[in-house]
């Protein structure tokens, strides 16, 4: 099992995990949990709020349907993990899992 | 054509030393004083200008029906002949409440100060080091702002200023600014008086930026943590929301708070 699919399928109704390059505007790894339309222009989006560093390194959308999670690491500064999952009111954890899964990430590089 | 008042008022707030006392002097040509703007260790307490008639008597009888200009102007008289604040002695007096008057002078200065600001003439820096205004009677930049941008259009920034006392609690800031507006300057804030101005412009164009893209997957509200500092922005009506907490835990508490928030569009 990829990195990607064990926090895909820790996060409750988890859409898709993926990490993203900002330089390149590539998604260079995802896992879909659960097919969607949206899931495209959701990376794509994700990948222009990221590219700036001016940025915060860490930013949580909120759509009526959906939370958009996504992390900047501290190491290599274009590669963002993006994870999105259906909004319930487990919002709370799915962001704190999210969040322990980009800190070991960062911690392991 | 001129810029806009508020861009004029910025402009001139930032001309004044950080924490410094004096006045802001406009002098025409011919030698007449066209008003000033007063500061206090870098707040702003009084604002006059000779194109601007209205008096703060006539402001308090219009913010509180229970006061009439009779009782005002023997105080006025009372303070004027033995040297007496006046803010201070209306409110030893029970004549009018500390919100009130603190309402009544912050919109005195920001109209006087809009006439101000349209005048054609020179600044000059008078610097005094004697002190004597109350704080609570006394305004920061941020706010001086706001009540000059909310002159070109109060109802909007009337609307602002509920929906933020609405959703600000205890321990948090927040400021709307107008989206369709050029500058990103606020319309109304809430507990934003300690924040530097520059650093709520660069806030409300990086959230309106980031609501901009997230605009096009149907996101409502973002939220963003730097350092111990949690933002969440949204936008309604046109205007921006910026809503700001610090402390334990303050990007949580965040997040539960605007998943809870209805966001009208």
């Amino acid at each position: 099992m990829t990195r990607l699919a064990e926090i895909s399928g820790q996060v409750p109704d988890c859409v898709v995990a993926a990490w993203v390059d900002t330089r390149t505007g590539a998604v260079r790894e995802r896992h879909v949990e659960r097919p969607a339309t949206f899931i495209d222009a959701a990376l794509e989006a994700a990948t222009e709020v990221m590219r700036s560093r001016e940025r915060p390194p860490r930013m949580v959308l909120l759509s009526a349907r959906h939370v958009h999670m996504f992390h900047r690491m501290a190491h290599d500064p274009h590669r963002v993990l993006v994870v999105i999952c259906e909004r319930s009111p487990n919002i709370g954890l799915a962001v704190a899992l999210v969040r322990s899964f980009a800190d070991a990430e960062a911690a392991a590089a | 054509m001129n810029p806009p008042a508020e861009l004029e008022v910025l402009h001139i707030l930032e001309r004044m030393p950080p924490n410094a006392s004096g006045a802001l002097v406009r002098e025409r040509a011919d030698g007449t004083m066209a008003g000033a703007l007063l500061v206090e260790r870098g707040r702003v307490c009084w604002a006059m200008s000779e194109r601007y008639r209205l008096r703060l008597t006539d402001i308090l009888v219009a913010e509180q029906d229970t006061l009439n200009l009779g009782q005002l102007n023997e105080v006025f008289a009372m303070c004027h002949r033995d040297h007496m604040p006046l803010g201070e002695t209306l409110v030893a007096r029970g004549l009018v409440s500390l919100p009130v008057l603190h309402r009544a002078l912050l919109r005195h200065t920001c109209e006087a100060l809009d006439c101000l600001v349209r005048e054609d003439a020179p600044w000059s820096w008078i610097e005094h080091s004697g002190y004597g205004y109350h704080p609570m009677l006394t305004f920061s930049p941020a706010e001086v702002l706001a009540g000059v941008r909310a002159i070109a259009n109060p109802t909007l920034a009337a609307r602002a200023l509920k929906r933020l006392r609405a959703v600000v609690r205890t321990g948090q800031r927040g400021f709307a600014v107008e989206r369709s507006s050029g500058s990103k300057l606020p319309l109304a804030q809430v507990g934003c008086e300690g924040i530097d101005l520059v650093a709520i412009a660069d806030l409300a164009v990086q959230a309106e930026e980031v609501m901009a893209v997230a605009a096009t997957i149907d996101i409502e509200v973002a939220l963003a943590e730097l350092g111990g500092l949690a933002c969440a922005s949204w936008a309604e009506d046109n205007v921006l929301f910026v809503l700001l907490c610090d402390g334990e835990l303050a990007f949580n508490r965040l997040l539960a708070q605007v998943a809870a928030m209805i966001i009208y569009p």
